[in-house]
């Protein structure tokens, strides 16, 4: 671990100051602020921007995670299921991993595979240390490694704007009332925009 | 537990009026800044304070450490060239509203940071940026822990009765309005200075610290209770503090220090 936290020190060196700002008009409370590397299922590099102009569920998570990672699945289904089609369209899922050596694209294809994700709106991506630790301090999220490999980490899901700003946080996988309000809120039809005709 | 504060221990008493000279006779002959150097620590297994499981000792790598606090001083150099961390320029979601709320101006420190003072009131965001300026890091929990485990004489001083009295001593101390300048309390096993009595020190991986009244349900994993060596009151302190702050959190006895990898060490 100590090797590859080398590495990553040293390419973060290089980068220079790999977490400050951006362009232009983003809020100065968008999370989007931060410029960090994930690589997508398809091995692609994306920032955490992935989804800036949608309505967008976050939360982290490890793939070889026996119980709650699954059920954070579910309850990421569970939620977007109770929104009208129009309005889960207009959502999207991003779920990353910090636990990038062992969820490599393929595990994260195959799980996403396995979860029947809909690969249009949701993306399951990992970042690597220290990458994924600055994330995880962005969205108030907790993990620790075990010396199993395993690891102890926090049950959160974010609801952000479409520029990146929270608009609420849930703990509870499943019946959060509160959080399905806001969810309703965010993915309902824009009072204007919705008037064009979209095709 | 004894409550802390019964014996004190001369040696802090002279820091204290130290301080008080270096407080109140700001700009008065003050020395260049302190050369801030990166002193070994050699590497070590060891019982971590935090829980694990299964409950085994921890090995942390030899690695270097910065002998004391970054000061006003050096961070005023850093904003200097890194304009983007400067108050009117941070973004909100990496650093709080009183983030270097006490500077005079978003470069000038000002009467209330003296330059050999340690920089508060700077978010894990800040500081992460800092040491990456300086090629260097955070220190990891567990290296933070090692290293503030050394005494004067010994490297892990913790079951030393003596020493965690002038530990929780130091602690004791009222909160006062003002910060000593760094350096002023004696050196440990290492040449590295206040590790555990001056300011609070962000660490790179804060947020593995899971809070200590983290409600289980909201938790995956069952390792984030039952904390160890209870008796290790300062140590679980720094622990329970530093789980509960988010990475934009500034605090005005707050501060950090950098650590690099050890050149050559496996």
């Amino acid at each position: 671990m100590r090797h590859q936290g080398r590495r990553l020190v040293t390419a973060v060196a290089t980068l220079g100051l790999s977490c400050v700002v951006a362009a232009g008009e983003l809020p100065t409370d968008s999370l989007y602020r931060l410029h960090v590397s994930l690589e997508t299922q398809a091995a692609q590099q994306v920032g955490l921007d992935l989804y800036r102009g949608h309505t967008t569920l976050i939360s982290m998570f490890y793939g070889s995670c026996p119980a709650a990672c699954p059920m954070l699945m579910t309850s990421l289904q569970v939620y977007e299921s109770h929104l009208d089609e129009a309005a889960r369209a207009r959502l999207r899922v991003l779920l990353v991993s910090f636990d990038a050596a062992r969820d490599t694209p393929q595990q994260l294809a195959l799980l996403a595979e396995q979860h029947h994700t809909d690969s249009v709106r949701w993306s399951l991506v990992s970042a690597a240390e220290p990458d994924a630790r600055r994330i995880a301090a962005l969205l108030n999220f907790r993990y620790r490694r075990l010396p199993d490999q395993s690891f102890d980490h926090s049950l959160l899901i974010t609801l952000l704007d479409p520029e990146g700003r929270v608009l609420a946080t849930t703990q509870t996988l499943v019946g959060d009332t509160a959080f399905e309000a806001k969810l309703a809120a965010a993915t309902a039809a824009p009072a204007a925009a919705d008037k064009v005709p979209n095709r | 537990m004894k409550p802390p504060g019964v014996r004190k221990v001369r040696r802090t008493n002279i820091s204290f009026v130290a301080l008080l000279a270096g407080v109140l006779l700001p700009g008065a002959a003050i020395p260049a800044v302190a050369d801030n150097p990166f002193v070994a620590v050699a590497g070590a297994e060891f019982r971590s304070a935090l829980p694990a499981r299964p409950q085994a000792p921890v090995t942390v790598q030899r690695f270097m450490l910065q002998q004391h606090a970054v000061t006003n001083a050096e961070y005023l150099e850093f904003l200097k060239t890194h304009g983007e961390w400067r108050r009117d320029a941070v973004p909100v979601v990496m650093a709080d509203a009183d983030y270097l709320s006490h500077w005079s101006g978003t470069l000038d420190p000002g009467p209330h940071a003296a330059p050999l003072q340690p920089v508060t009131r700077v978010s894990w965001f800040a500081a992460v940026a800092y040491c990456e300026a300086q090629h260097a890091r955070l220190p990891s929990w567990y290296e933070w822990e090692w290293a503030a485990a050394a005494s004067a004489r010994q490297r892990d001083a913790r079951a030393d009765a003596a020493w965690r009295q002038q530990v929780l001593d130091w602690y004791s101390q009222p909160a006062g309005a003002v910060l000593p300048a760094v350096q002023q309390g004696p050196a440990n096993f290492y040449g590295l200075y206040d590790l555990l009595g001056v300011v609070w020190e962000w660490v790179e991986d804060f947020n593995a610290l899971l809070p200590a009244d983290a409600d289980p349900e909201k938790f995956c994993g069952n390792g984030a209770q039952n904390l160890e060596q209870k008796e290790n009151y300062a140590v679980l302190m720094r622990i329970a503090m530093l789980g509960s702050l988010r990475a934009s959190d500034t605090g005005r006895a707050l501060g950090f220090r950098c650590a690099r990898d050890a050149a050559g060490s496996p």
